[in-house]
């Protein structure tokens, strides 16, 4: 049933197991536990400009109201005063989601700006659905719907199209990802199965990370600034027109973090740094033609806990992308990206990955009622990792992975009801074939209200984690499954949006889902195996929701209620179940007021609450977070941000001895632009 | 730090309700209908893009015949039309507007401002327009390439629009250079109608 598969690769959670020596059994399964996590079967994620149920557009929003105006006001100016006046609107934002079937949600880059978010998992706090807890000063555990972990699987995370989780254990590295948050258009994030578009992984989601076209970040660009938990940080950046369509910028991006703090107290030891470098080039020779030319390069270094070493993190990827339309309403589309990753954990383990991948897409409108997608796809992935603490055996391993998706979107009733098939084929090394089919019906109730209801089935494939991971320790062994199988979930969703009048939108999301074949840990004797003997059941609402009082006070507000519950299979031995259900609080809200003041001054106001994590004991916290900018002129900002402002520490994720707490913390910064 | 949690969390929920009640306290307050400040600022655009157009003699009986501006479907502008037009002259006429939902009524127009809500009948809407010489403007991506004259379009937050002057010049409409200097220029697509 499966290939003999190889597959080397580190798994980063060990580093934190060794900062605390094996006292028990139940060190060692939670370590099992999150080792397992790593490592993940050939997840092709279609890379693209983000093409959902819908198509979001390229639209931004963000208010910048000033004060009120009375329409003589506006008549009275000249065509460059008009030119230069801001304009947001609740509308804006909500017109590009309002015709997805799927629980999607958008943060701007004035999203990003003025919540004083620094990093791209800050940044997804905002949206309903996520949980984002802080493990460490530079790692997270991100999911959506249950599940998580810092090694969390079930989330397929593209930057530009190029999928950025490692197959090793299907999870991402987030101390890695990166890019100037200046240059981020928008990250589209889609909560639940969109197997059929994106393929496997994306069992509870997909965010992708949208960077703006070179031609849009045109001239130099300089911000720099510092703080207490962020403790420094300088970017440049420049871009110019290369000749009549073709733009590029480059940039260079430098931070150095603070470390975080033990639940005792004792500093924790995680402080890490990391300078980035990248480049754009975008060219547009006729409308209908368009290739793009990206790629970066970073390296960077944390603390290792009771360890003068430090682990060294670096990589580089580069990618290219040519679109063409064609005369009878048809296009193309064409991508190719390359990837390398190295993590040299001191004692622990080293992994070196390349990764190359090609992608084919191409979409025509059928008479007036079909619009079909499809793609074709395929991924190579090789590693070799060096064998430490953890092994992994064989300890070279080389992946392919192929994939095949189609999707027609059918206007039922046109403009009323339109229903998407649609269906992602991939074969991987792991478990062979697996499909992914989902079916989207999407209800345009009036012009202010949608809804819509999917069923869907997804698959997180077998990685290393499961397969190859081999730990002998005293007391207790770990010993790969090489017959491990896919895990399965079958998605049950349902949606709401209302835009009653221009000022307010609310979009509400429900889902029940249900896995089977789960990983489980058995324990015979004095041998845990990893197989496939839990199933499971979530279910969930989220809300969202964006207000705009008056011209110059937007308030976002996003509520999450998640219920997980998971069983062993008849026979099964399994000790992690418990701890599976406790990963993910079972409520969550964020709320965020953003006021236009006078003279050029902004003021962000965020209040998160996030509900506890019972397996783990991290109780429940309120974080605030608060950011004053002022931007005197067109080309000079400055702002102050303080983060976690009620509370001087609290953990987010993790237990025991080895559990983090991170701190308040406050920074200052500019930005100026000519 | 947990009784301060607790505060903080009654605090929270007291704020959100806190803002949901000034929401809708705030909004009473508010004119009913205050069209959007997006819609008074493209209202101002029109009516600044008539003083660099010049329409062929034959679009005008006298030399007093007011400009007609209509707005063809679902209506984003509501009385601020009327408001800014109000008491204004371009080239010693007055400005009227009209809507309506159907192309037919608006074929004395001068200017058709064509709704998002007709999106899906842009192509018919132009094709209907060819042999005339009315200003075609929207708001909906993708409309100057189809043939339409001007189109409004969101850079960040600031409004900015594209003309095709190709198809403006088979209508006779002559546009100042001091109005196409600001703008982005499009031709038509290939395979436009």
């Amino acid at each position: 049933m499966k290939l003999h598969r190889k597959r080397n690769r580190s798994v980063t959670t060990t580093r934190r197991s060794v900062a605390s020596p094996p006292r028990n059994r139940r060190w060692l399964l939670q370590f099992c536990v999150c080792g397992a996590f790593m490592a993940s079967a050939a997840i092709e994620g279609r890379s693209q400009d983000v093409e959902p149920a819908t198509r979001p557009s390229a639209d931004q929003q963000q208010p910048e109201v000033a004060a009120a105006k009375q329409p003589d006001e506006f008549k009275k100016m000249s065509l460059d005063e008009l030119m230069n006046v801001e304009v947001t609107s609740v509308s804006r934002r909500e017109s590009t989601i309002g015709q997805s079937a799927a629980a999607i949600s958008v943060i701007t880059q004035d999203d990003i700006r003025r919540s004083g978010a620094t990093s791209i998992p800050e940044a997804l706090r905002m949206v309903p659905g996520m949980n984002v807890a802080q493990i460490d000063a530079s790692n997270w555990a991100i999911s959506a719907r249950g599940f998580n972990n810092n090694t969390a699987n079930k989330l397929l995370v593209l930057m530009d199209g190029r999928s950025v989780y490692t197959p090793l254990f299907s999870g991402v590295f987030w101390d890695v990802q990166d890019t100037m948050m200046q240059d981020v258009d928008r990250i589209e994030v889609i909560r639940g199965p969109a197997g059929a578009v994106w393929g496997a992984n994306a069992v509870n989601g997909v965010i992708n990370v949208i960077t703006k076209d070179a031609k849009d970040t045109q001239g130099a660009l300089v911000t720099g600034g510092g703080g207490s938990e962020l403790r420094d940080f300088g970017a440049a950046q420049y871009g110019w027109q290369v000749k009549d369509d073709v733009f590029a910028r480059i940039y260079v991006k430098h931070a150095d973090h603070d470390e975080t703090v033990f639940r005792s107290g004792a500093p924790g030891q995680d402080d890490w740094s990391m300078t980035q470098s990248g480049f754009r080039l975008d060219g547009q020779p006729s409308p209908d033609n368009h290739y793009t030319l990206q790629g970066d390069i970073y390296s960077g270094e944390t603390d290792l806990a009771n360890s003068s070493e430090n682990t060294d993190l670096a990589g580089g990827n580069i990618l290219g992308r040519v679109t063409q339309k064609m005369s009878d309403g048809s296009d193309v589309k064409l991508q190719m990206y390359y990837d390398r990753t190295q993590r040299d954990i001191p004692a622990t383990f080293v992994e070196h990955r390349d990764t190359f991948d090609i992608d084919f897409q191409y979409h025509v409108p059928i008479g007036k009622q079909h619009d079909v997608t499809m793609g074709l796809g395929y991924r190579y992935s090789t590693d070799a990792v060096g064998n430490r603490v953890i092994t992994f055996v064989p300890d070279r391993e080389s992946l392919n992975l192929f994939s095949a998706f189609i999707q027609d979107e059918i206007q039922l009733v046109p403009e009323k009801l339109r229903l998407t098939l649609g269906s992602k084929f991939e074969h991987n090394d792991f478990s062979g074939f697996e499909i992914e089919p989902s079916a989207r019906l999407l209800w345009t109730i009036t012009k202010r209200q949608t809804a819509w209801v999917a069923v869907s089935r997804a698959v997180r494939t077998p990685t290393q984690l499961e397969t190859d991971l081999t730990i002998v320790a005293p007391g207790a062994s770990l010993i790969g499954n090489k017959d491990f199988d896919s895990e399965v979930e079958l998605a049950y969703e349902a949606g709401y949006r209302i835009q009653p009048v221009d000022w307010l939108a609310v979009d509400i999301a429900a889902f029940y889902n249900n896995y089977d074949d789960l990983r489980s840990l058995e324990l015979n004797g004095t041998i845990f195996s990893e197989e496939n003997k839990l199933n499971g059941q979530t279910y969930g609402v989220e809300i969202g929701s964006t207000v705009q009082p008056t011209e110059w006070w937007t308030i976002r507000a996003a509520y999450t209620f998640l219920n997980v519950q998971v069983q062993t299979d008849p026979g099964s031995t399994d000790v992690s179940s418990e701890s599976l259900e406790g990963n993910d609080p079972r409520n969550q809200y964020y709320v965020r007021s953003s006021f236009d003041l006078p003279y050029h001054f902004e003021l962000d106001c965020t209040w998160r609450y996030v509900g506890e994590l019972e397996t783990q004991g991290v109780p429940s916290y309120m974080a605030f977070d608060a950011r004053l900018g002022w931007h005197p002129t067109d080309q000079l900002e400055l702002a102050v941000v303080g983060q976690n402002l009620f509370d001087n520490r609290h953990p987010e994720f993790g237990t025991g001895a080895a559990q983090h707490e991170i701190e308040r913390g406050v920074y200052a910064m500019f930005t100026y632009k000519w | 730090m947990n009784r301060t949690t607790g505060i903080f969390q009654r605090l929270g929920i007291g704020l959100l309700v806190f803002f949901a009640a000034s929401t809708w306290g705030g909004r009473s307050a508010n004119a009913q209908g205050t069209p959007t400040k997006e819609y008074q600022v493209k209202a101002a655009f029109l009516l600044n893009f008539v003083q660099y157009i010049e329409w062929p003699a034959a679009s005008f009986a006298k030399a007093d015949t007011p400009i007609t501006v209509g707005v063809l479907g679902a209506d984003p502008f509501g009385p601020i039309l009327e408001k800014t037009f109000q008491d204004e002259a371009v080239q010693g006429r007055k400005l009227v507007v009209k809507r309506s939902r159907q192309i037919e009524d608006l074929k004395s127009c001068h200017v058709i401002f064509v709704s998002k809500s007709e999106s899906e009948h842009v192509g018919n809407i132009l094709t209907s327009l060819n042999d005339s010489s009315i200003v075609t403007i929207s708001e909906l991506d993708g409309f100057a390439g189809s043939g339409g004259i001007i189109n409004f379009y969101f850079d960040d937050k600031k409004l900015r629009f594209e003309i095709n002057p190709t198809a403006a010049q088979p209508k006779g409409l002559k546009i100042s250079s001091q109005l196409l200097k600001r703008a982005k220029i499009v031709a038509t697509d290939k395979g436009a109608k």
